[in-house]
């Protein structure tokens, strides 16, 4: 067998990881082995669905193949997707439209519910509120219940007032 | 000098005195954390990473839990030192590359440590012997409310804690069980179990060289999903899972012992007999032969001698703390030769 890497020389590190019950392998030669970190120790210190993140084909969206840049560490986003790495905070933001199915994909879809530094504390109450405010104003939209609508849109303006001052 | 310290030090999560420990070898959790205005570690020129671990060091001094730690400056060390710090647990394999203003701080127990400038800005480790997910935890979220304090974390409400990889985004935290597992191996019913690990959402990691088994059947099982969860769940869910395998374990270790349980007997004083008589031995040779003995112990087959002196064991035989103990380079064929010394000598205090 091939190494999946370089696809020259003979496979020889072999790595198998199960993840919700889908088989997951890896086949490195010696070298690409040693190359992304998976030397000789014992204890597997390496996640593999990084590797594979790398090494994966992902889905790019169509605003995104035209070369645009983070505002914050000016990566692009093939940068990003070829290493399967952000650059920067600010490139969750910038790239979110690339990130939201991406972190789906990995995590579901989900809104984060751990723990939350104490100066995100009172921005968070209201992102979260503001979050399903929006989604409620969307759905009333969608069955054509215009009052209830103008109610949400009314209350999101006032907590986004709110967030300013 | 220090590190010739350290290796007389056992780590404290070795001394196998947790829970289940004897199946539980160790259970870490993991905290990833950013500041707020810097590219990632990955993607940072020289001054950038300089800043940053200039912040970090800083609130790292002025915390309560972490007056005492020793601050080790990655790029000031050889390739066995930064090996040495692998083989503790102290780092990671990419974190080996060492590299400037890259940073380790550990507290003397090593069961608290903190990394600068690896994938993240800012990495918090806790180990704790056997299974302990719960203090681990507990230990760690208070680190990292005192750290907050002082430094800016990267945060988004609707993503959390922001990491250079998105699989470690939201909570940013990983923990997991190394766990010991030679009868399930031995009994042949290991695959289905690792399977039905992952089918609960966790995360089983063998690492499947040539010879599956001879890896010391030791095997890392860790949560995999990092957004949507709080951490309590996510600690209670690998908790509950590996409380699971710890009971077949335990299941097989009986099926093994039954019908006077000769094969195994056999295997384990085998085992024994190589370690207490072999002049020349390897570093996979002695993983797999200390794990049959780890297994002996278990089987109450080895009456003289207790899981913290194997645990040790299996630390002192490694590459680096060989030579950092040595305090010299070593060529393999004579680290082979210290290793079957310090084997034999450890094993005859015993008896």
């Amino acid at each position: 067998m091939l190494c999946q890497v370089c696809k020259k020389r003979e496979a020889n590190v072999h790595f198998k990881e199960i993840i919700g019950g889908e088989v997951r392998e890896l086949h490195l030669c010696d070298i690409c082995a040693k190359e992304k970190g998976l030397g000789e120790s014992f204890f597997p210190n390496f996640s593999l669905p990084e590797l594979m993140l790398g090494l994966t084909e992902l889905e790019v969206p169509l605003s995104l193949e035209k070369g645009a840049e983070c505002s914050g560490c000016g990566l692009g986003y093939e940068d990003i997707r070829k290493k399967g790495k952000l650059g920067c905070s600010l490139c969750y933001q910038n790239f979110r439209e690339y990130l939201d199915p991406l972190l789906e994909k990995i995590h579901g879809k989900v809104y984060h519910s751990g723990k939350t530094p104490k100066k995100g504390k009172r921005k968070d109450r209201l992102d979260r509120k503001v979050y399903e405010l929006r989604k409620r104003l969307e759905e009333a939209v969608r069955r054509e219940e215009y009052e209830k609508a103008a109610e949400f849109r009314d209350e999101l303006r006032e907590l986004e007032k709110g967030g300013r001052r | 000098m220090r590190f010739q310290t350290m290796a007389n030090v056992t780590s404290r999560w070795l001394k196998g005195d947790g829970p289940e420990a004897g199946i539980v070898f160790s259970c870490r959790v993991r905290l990833a954390r950013n500041l707020e205005g810097f590219p990632f570690p990955l993607w940072a020129e020289e001054s950038k990473l300089k800043d940053v671990s200039g912040k970090i060091l800083d609130a790292i001094k002025k915390s309560r839990y972490l007056k005492n730690t020793h601050i080790i400056n990655m790029g000031e060390l050889s390739s066995t030192e930064r090996r040495f710090l692998l083989e503790r647990h102290l780092i990671s394999v990419e974190f080996t590359r060492g590299g400037k203003h890259r940073f380790l701080a550990t507290e003397e127990g090593e069961m608290l440590s903190l990394v600068i400038n690896e994938e993240d800005h800012l990495r918090l480790q806790t180990i704790f012997s056997g299974l302990q997910l719960t203090e681990a935890w507990r230990l760690i979220d208070r680190v990292d409310d005192e750290l907050e304090e002082r430094l800016d974390y990267a945060f988004l409400p609707r993503y959390g804690y922001l990491t250079a990889c998105p699989t470690n985004t939201g909570t940013g935290m990983r923990a997991s069980c190394m766990l010991h597992l030679p009868a399930l191996v031995a009994v042949r019913k290991i695959n289905d179990i690792l399977k039905s690990i992952s089918q609960l959402g966790l995360v089983a990691r063998g690492l499947y060289g040539e010879g599956t088994e001879a890896q010391g059947d030791f095997f890392q099982v860790s949560n995999q999903l990092t957004l949507g969860l709080k951490e309590e769940e996510i600690i209670d869910h690998v908790d509950r899972v590996t409380h699971q395998v710890v009971e077949q374990e335990k299941r097989a270790r009986e099926a093994l012992l039954k019908r006077n349980g000769i094969p195994i007997r056999d295997e384990v004083g085998r085992a024994y007999g190589i370690l207490t008589g072999a002049h020349l031995m390897s570093s996979q040779e002695a993983l797999d032969l200390l794990s049959k003995l780890r297994l002996g112990i278990g089987l109450k087959l080895l009456p003289g001698l207790t899981i913290r002196s194997l645990n040790e064991l299996f630390f002192l035989v490694t590459p680096a703390q060989l030579q950092i103990r040595e305090g010299r380079e070593l060529t393999p064929l004579s680290r082979d030769q210290l290793r079957a010394k310090l084997i034999r000598e450890k094993l005859s205090k015993v008896r």
